[in-house]
């Protein structure tokens, strides 16, 4: 498959990332639910779209309004969202209105906000953008499934600059019906990706895939698909969540497929576990890629030799749906 | 109801239906128009303002052009309110 490289990213999380500042120092403070660190969005969205806007738009089109920002006001030929939950709370009050009024006398906003495609719908309308425009809902692996949908759409050669994003918020009602509770998150991260590269200190995503369910050698494989000899690997960000199940399939990798002197990297002590969690990985590697080294809060084990340019992404939900990104630096 | 007891209370409902957390009630001018100019409203916060009679007051307007005669502004809404209270 043909690399997409990424120019700018436009990240919206529990840590001060808006700014473009990923240090990841922020205070948890052990908190079991990590909120977005919010900008004001007067600048970022019209007044009209301000106020109507249910919290999760604010997030989607602030950060898709940074990445395009960040990249200079280069505007992106397609739009593209991974959600798990998408517009939930939103979803919530309607469903809620519906049962409260015998579906009499229904507002129109929280309907209008409902949907699972009104990320990318908004953030569309924001920028006047009126070509390709998908959402893909796969639950854990919705992110990398739009990141998955980009890469083919760049190798289709119709698009040059496409604009793909992440983005789920925190559901006190969803997070109330888990059996295991990890430290909840939330988040909206976009990239603008590119078929050619910027410059120099570039970085390329040059293979992503998803599984469901895989087989435990399933690393091993797609390393050998991609051509790529685990000893090459500078670093291995993982989807840790403190989950002690969850965690077991991660340290069950380490021991058989990732070398031993690569560094090894976390991110959902500093994001919180949600559906598309990814897009905070891959804004946090990206940006240690342009700066030569990961956030000391997100390091587990240092890296033997300090040289990073081959990043290997590994997520899971649940343990049903898998994901692996393979970044390289320039 | 007196009229002006009625046009805060309209206010108020009104800030709290449309959203619109910037504003109090003393920054809404009763007699500005609500579309376009004034509070610069527009077709889905007519929709919400047509709930809010039906909702609050027992109203119903289906008349397209008797809704648009009301919903002139807050004035507007405030007549047709006591009006139909008194048919009623």
């Amino acid at each position: 498959m043909m690399p997409a490289y990424i120019i700018s990213t436009g990240l919206i999380s529990p840590q001060r990332t808006f700014e473009n500042d990923f240090s990841c120092d922020a205070d948890t403070g052990g908190a079991p639910i990590l909120t977005a660190v919010e900008p004001d969005y007067r600048g970022l969205l019209h007044p009209v779209q301000l106020r109507r806007s249910s919290r999760i738009l604010k997030l989607g089109i602030g950060a898709a309004q940074r990445c395009i920002h960040n990249a200079g006001g280069r505007q992106p030929d397609a739009i593209i969202v991974g959600t798990g939950l998408a517009c939930v709370n939103d979803l919530e009050t309607f469903m809620k209105s519906i049962e409260e009024s015998g579906e009499q006398g229904l507002s129109a906003i929280p309907f209008i906000n409902s949907s699972h495609n009104t990320v990318a719908a908004q953030v569309a309308r924001t920028l006047q953008i009126q070509t390709y425009n998908n959402t893909h809902c796969h639950r854990g692996a919705s992110f990398e499934n739009a990141l998955l949908d980009t890469l083919m759409l760049l190798q289709e050669e119709e698009y040059k600059h496409v604009l793909v994003g992440g983005i789920d918020e925190f559901s006190m009602h969803y997070y109330r019906l888990l059996e295991e509770k990890p430290v909840a998150g939330e988040g909206a991260g976009f990239f603008l990706l590119s078929d050619t590269p910027p410059g120099n200190n570039s970085v390329k995503i040059s293979a992503v895939k998803t599984f469901y369910r895989p087989p435990e050698d399933f690393i091993a494989r797609f390393l050998e698909e991609q051509q790529l000899p685990a000893h090459q690997l500078d670093a291995v960000v993982l989807g840790i969540n403190g989950l002690p199940a969850d965690d077991a399939v991660y340290r069950r990798q380490i021991d058989t497929f990732f070398p031993p002197h690569a560094l090894l990297a976390a991110y959902k002590h500093l994001c919180g576990e949600y559906r598309t969690a990814g897009a905070f990985a891959l804004a946090l590697a990206t940006h240690a890629l342009w700066a030569g080294a990961f956030p000391a809060p997100s390091v587990l084990r240092p890296g033997a030799s300090g040289k990073l340019q081959k990043v290997l992404l590994y997520n899971h939900y649940q343990n049903c749906n898998h994901s692996l990104v393979v970044l390289e630096g320039g | 109801m007196e009229k002006t007891a009625l046009v805060e209370q309209l206010k108020a409902q009104i800030i709290e239906a449309l959203l619109l957390e910037d504003l109090t009630p003393n920054d809404i001018d009763p007699a500005a128009p609500l579309f376009v100019e004034g509070l610069g409203l527009d077709s889905i916060d007519a929709l919400e303002l047509i709930l809010l009679l039906e909702k609050h007051y027992g109203i119903r307007v289906e008349d397209p052009k008797e809704r648009r005669e009301i919903l002139q502004s807050i004035n507007t809404m405030a007549d047709y309110i006591l009006k139909h209270e008194t048919e009623v």
